[in-house]
């Protein structure tokens, strides 16, 4: 197993008097595909805002790839190499499609403001490999015909593919995927699958997902984290989480305790 | 400036020389056209019996500048600046005062000592650049300097909140520019001697204050305004085409993702801020030694601001060259109207509501003349369904 690029522990934060997240920890490696997930309002989204800058936790360690990271600002942190999606999708619409990935490749860009300005060699040569890496990405999400299209004229399923090829511009260790299934349609979902299965594999990405949709969460990740009123209430395997009772009651109350299956198609 | 749109053929083999070239060219040929338009437009103009055309090329190149640089914030990054002719305040003053007192300490006196390429256009013989030209020249920069200074130290607090603190941070800024050149001593000197005698440190207390600061070398020619206003553009175009106008770009379009993609908002914020300010204080060196112009900060205030405002909006935030064509037609479009002067405010709100109503993008919304797109837009669709009605 190759070494932890992302440790989280003890990670707190609240706002006013709501304890959104209590001492929440997380560990992945390389090529790992974990799930956070957890009934709406439980803290998840909260997480993921904690993990890439957006919120300052009040307490705990977060570490990616070894170096501490809280409390620093979100682009640093993505520069360190964490990449992220958005639930309620954040792409720049008045951007053409090709430019949001190209953009997302600017953190890694070595020559200064003023080569670009006097187009310099180094500038061009490394705006050659921005376009050449953004439409490989593209190719790889089926995109490539949409490229000179603006990305708020993409349809939903399109317009969150894009957000994970942009995400991956940024060469990330560590890749949050904020419910990427999200207003998909089956056949959308099983490409999603395989799809987050091939970025494991071909970037060696560790991938952390939130997503509601079970069968998706049951059938890709490796282990699950389970979030109820910002409080982790359980850990496991997939097959460990369908059976544990307090996931069970987290989702469908007391009542209706009897069926794991159950809860691999709420 | 075709050159750069064509980066995206891939060329790994390209050599060197022509990396050069590419990068150079349109250098040269805004240098090449400046000098035409000093030397063979202008005479032409002047010898046609339109010296007001030539006065007019002289103004718009001035509010190219300044709404092609006010693109670069509330265009690209999306803020909202409503100061920029503050910002052309502080260079004006500073050039201005660098050109007149530096002539009467270098020269002796503050007469212009310019060559051909600063010369009105009926012109006197000569060299084509002289020592004054070199004094004029360096005092723009220096006015850019000074300014962007300015920007910076406005930027940095304000860019790190949201947008609407640097629209009050901007307003607040022009007062105080404004205020405090005009709260200084009236008077100007003017005797060589006493110049001479007064210590460098002292001089700029002496810039007219309330009054005005009269008696200026004109040294502004088509050359000097159309090689910045050429250059403004070419940087702007060049900035917004490369990754770091996509930075800037996607600040406008989502700062939270923009941020999360691992651009800096702040530190690009205060960038494009501190590039407008420097070509903004360009424009003011160039404006405040203009022929018929006598420099009162009184007319860089926040009225100036909002014309420069209304050119950008109406070419379309984030278009440089809509910005352009705005600025053109909106420094003709008051000659035309001389006879309901006293309207102009009200025709421009008018004009501006209007747009906002039927076209909020602007002239071109965020496309270039140049994008393919645009000509589609144009051509295409357009004439096809006139065709057929």
């Amino acid at each position: 197993m190759s070494a932890l690029v992302l440790e989280a522990s003890g990670v707190c934060k609240t706002f006013g008097g709501l304890k959104a997240v209590q001492s929440f920890g997380i560990s992945l490696a390389g090529g790992d595909l974990k799930g956070l997930i957890g009934p709406n309002g439980a803290g998840k989204t909260t997480v993921f805002n904690l993990l890439t800058g957006v919120y300052t936790p009040d307490e705990g360690k977060i570490a990616l790839a070894g170096r501490s990271i809280a409390g620093k600002r979100p682009s640093r942190i993505a520069a360190g190499g964490m990449a992220r999606t958005f639930q309620n999708i954040r792409l720049f619409g008045e951007l053409s499609v090709l430019d949001n990935v190209k953009l997302a490749c600017h953190v890694r860009v070595k020559h200064s403001m003023w080569a670009s300005v006097l187009r310099t060699p180094g500038s061009r040569a490394e705006e050659r490999a921005i376009e050449g890496k953004a439409r490989g990405l593209l190719d790889l999400f089926d995109l490539a015909d949409r490229a000179d299209e603006q990305g708020k004229n993409l349809p939903y399923g399109d317009q969150r593919r894009l957000e994970i090829a942009r995400a991956l511009a940024t060469d990330p260790k560590v890749l949050l995927l904020d419910e990427p299934a999200a207003g998909m349609n089956p056949q959308e979902k099983k490409e999603l699958r395989d799809l987050i299965r091939r970025v494991r594999d071909e970037f060696k990405t560790a991938i952390l997902l939130i997503e509601h949709d079970m069968g998706l969460v049951m059938e890709i990740c490796e282990r699950i984290t389970v979030l109820d009123y910002g409080k982790t209430i359980a850990e496991g395997t997939p097959g460990e989480i369908q059976n544990n009772p307090r996931v069970i009651e987290a989702y469908l109350g007391v009542e209706a305790a009897d069926a794991p299956s159950g809860a691999s198609n709420a | 400036m075709r050159h750069g749109v064509d980066q995206h053929a891939m060329q790994p083999g390209a050599s060197s020389l022509t990396t050069l070239v590419r990068a150079w060219a349109p250098v040269l040929a805004c240098l090449l056209l400046a000098v035409v338009l000093q030397m063979v437009v202008g005479p032409l103009l002047v010898s046609a019996g339109w010296d007001f055309a030539a006065k007019l090329l002289l103004d718009i190149g001035i509010n190219v500048i300044l709404a092609v640089s006010l693109t670069m914030v509330n265009g690209f990054t999306g803020q909202f600046s409503i100061g920029h002719a503050a910002f052309m305040a502080v260079g004006a003053y500073v050039a201005a005062g660098i050109v007149y007192y530096g002539s009467f300490r270098l020269f002796g006196s503050a007469e212009m000592a310019g060559g051909l390429l600063s010369s009105a256009p009926e012109g006197r013989q000569g060299a084509w650049l002289t020592r004054g030209d070199a004094l004029f020249g360096l005092s723009i920069l220096a006015g850019g300097v000074a300014s962007a200074g300015c920007g910076y130290l406005v930027g940095l607090p304000s860019l790190r909140l949201r947008g609407d603190y640097l629209a009050i941070v901007t307003l607040g800024f022009g007062e105080i520019v404004r205020v405090l050149i005009q709260s200084q001593t009236t008077e100007t000197l003017y005797d060589p001697e006493e110049i001479a005698k007064t210590p460098l440190w002292q001089l700029p207390k002496y810039l007219g204050g309330a009054l005005g600061f009269s008696g200026l070398p004109f040294y502004t020619s088509l050359f000097w305004v159309w090689v910045f206003a050429l250059l403004t553009v070419l940087v702007a175009y060049r900035i917004k085409s490369s990754t770091y106008g996509r930075a800037f770009l996607s600040i406008r379009e989502d700062e939270i993702a923009s941020e999360a993609m691992g651009v800096d908002t702040t530190r690009y914020k205060v960038r494009a801020f501190v590039i407008s300010a420097f070509f903004a204080g360009c424009a003011g060196a160039l404006f405040a030694h203009t022929v018929g112009v006598q420099l009162n900060a009184g007319e860089l205030g926040f009225v100036k601001s909002f014309d420069i405002i209304i050119m950008v909006v109406l070419g379309g935030l984030g278009s440089i060259s809509g910005a352009f064509l705005a600025a053109i037609i909106l420094t003709i479009l008051p000659e035309l109207l001389r006879s309901v002067s006293e309207y102009r405010m009200v025709a421009y709100a008018t004009a501006l509501i209007l747009m906002m109503l039927l076209r909020p993008q602007g002239l071109l919304g965020v496309r270039e003349i140049w994008d393919k797109r645009t000509w589609r837009w144009l051509t295409g669709s357009r004439t096809r369904k006139r065709g057929g009605s």
